[in-house]
């Protein structure tokens, strides 16, 4: 007999991951003295719904000042396998950029202790825009609004104060038209090192949009048992190189081994459902030389 | 004899009245729960529990503060788990008297930073992470950890010249965070 499961709660997992994440959140920002919270960390647009918000917090227990930019960054990769989203200010030439045709209201404010402010967004693109994502990186700066200049104790004294001023970087991403979200492996190098075997994988867009899924790798032995594994948030806008070390632990695996590839976009909880593109899967296997 | 009905009766409609509210409240709660949908979108914070303090400085006397010091500065990255982040710091060469007629030599060396993403906030403990690295060059691997917290501490160095005059300087550390993942 099949066992029904009268709790729908029991099995959402993500639901709680992110529902922990947010009590670890705001516990963790008691004794805070400077900077907000951002919701969400991705902004979706489209020639469908042109308009869209962000939440920004205060949790601290002092007046923040609050200013909104655009800038330009995608998450890019060295020879290594290191990722960095270096962010450029001045007009971008990538044709897929966003930048210079969105607006933000407002973009300076004041945010009171324990208060929220809705931020909202309006995007203009050119008329005839070709299908396709566009994207630009919503900068938020934060700094405590009336800081108190140190005082010197006597005439002579020389006191000091560095301010300290928190930038969050949050993706926005238009979309116009129907989009295919869709990847391929160019490459794939698995190097044994005395403690680790070092993965580096190229991975290239082919689609219409941006890719965002997870990136799983599985060392295993000659008898599939598996020695280590690691898991990884990918996202895709060109070309990227990761790099994955998985630890050989323990002496008692058959060699040769081999490494064990999946890349998916399920398991990201941190992006709603219906803002996902579903887009293909790639599982590869690399025999260890 | 009245009073006693009086109050029975009082009693018996208090009775009923808190039985229906419970009551109503029950079925609202009942209806909650049968219909409730519940969005908690993932939320990115970027804050700075304690500001790196060189307190009070005397001319001619060049005063340091490692980041393993109580005094050391501290950005509290929190977010989703095992989320890798990029981090650029923007460090002033030197701070400045409000009207600014006057400057005072500010540095950071290429082991004044350490980031930790075990939850530990005290500089003097250091968990795990990247002890003693570059604040110009945060390293690309670094994560929110899997507790949802990553701490970055930031040491440095202020150096007053022999003839500083006397006065309060201020300068500004800028610390941007972006996901790398979305």
């Amino acid at each position: 007999m099949k066992k029904i499961d009268h709790n729908p709660c029991r099995h959402n997992w993500p639901f709680k991951g992110i529902l922990l994440s947010a009590l670890i959140v705001i516990f963790s920002l008691s004794d805070v003295m400077a900077g907000v919270l951002v919701s969400p960390t991705v902004i979706f647009l489209s020639n469908r719904s042109r308009t869209g918000r962000m939440t920004v917090q205060n949790p601290t227990d002092t007046k923040q000042e609050v200013t909104v930019r655009f800038s330009f960054g995608l998450p890019e990769s060295d020879s290594l396998g290191n990722i960095r989203v270096n962010l450029n200010d001045s007009i971008s030439t990538d044709p897929n950029s966003a930048l210079g045709w969105l607006k933000a209201f407002p973009r300076k404010m004041n945010v009171e202790p324990n208060a929220t402010q809705i931020i909202r967004f309006v995007a203009s693109p050119p008329k005839e825009i070709p299908d396709g994502e566009y994207w630009a990186r919503v900068i938020v700066r934060a700094r405590a609004a009336e800081t108190e200049i140190p005082s010197a104790t006597d005439e002579n004294a020389i006191t000091t104060r560095l301010n300290m001023v928190m930038q969050t970087a949050i993706m926005l991403k238009f979309r116009q038209g129907e989009l295919v979200s869709q990847i391929e492996v160019t490459d794939l190098q698995a190097t044994p090192t005395p403690e680790n075997v070092e993965v580096m994988v190229d991975i290239s867009s082919k689609g219409t949009a941006s890719y965002i899924g997870m990136l799983h790798c599985r060392l295993l032995d000659a008898n599939n048992n598996e020695i280590s594994k690691t898991a990884t948030q990918l996202a895709v806008y060109h070309d990227i190189r990761r790099r994955l070390n998985l630890p050989l632990k323990g002496n008692d695996f058959k060699k040769p081994f081999q490494i064990e590839l999946y890349i998916t976009n399920k398991g990201r909880n941190d992006i709603a459902a219906e803002d996902m593109i579903s887009g293909n899967e790639v599982t590869l296997t690399q025999t260890v030389d | 004899m009245f009073y006693n009905s009086r109050t029975k009766t009082l009693s018996l409609v208090t009775i009923l009245v808190i039985l229906l509210v419970s009551y109503s409240a029950v079925m609202a709660q009942d209806v909650a729960n049968g219909s409730a949908t519940a969005t908690v979108q993932a939320a990115l914070v970027v804050t700075a529990p304690s500001a790196l303090a060189f307190g009070t400085v005397y001319q001619g006397v060049p005063t340091s503060i490692a980041n393993n010091l109580a005094a050391a500065g501290r950005f509290l990255i929190t977010g989703q788990g095992i989320s890798g982040v990029s981090c650029y710091m923007q460090l002033p060469d030197y701070l400045s008297t409000s009207t600014g007629d006057d400057r005072m030599v500010v540095s950071f060396s290429s082991t004044d930073a350490s980031v930790d993403s075990t939850g530990n906030v005290d500089p003097t403990s250091f968990g795990t992470g990247w002890q003693n690295t570059d604040p110009h060059n945060i390293p690309a691997a670094t994560a929110v950890g899997g507790g949802g917290t990553t701490n970055i501490f930031l040491g440095g160095g202020v150096i007053p010249s022999v003839d500083q005059a006397a006065g309060a300087y201020t300068a500004d550390i800028i610390l941007t965070v972006a996901y790398n993942g979305t």
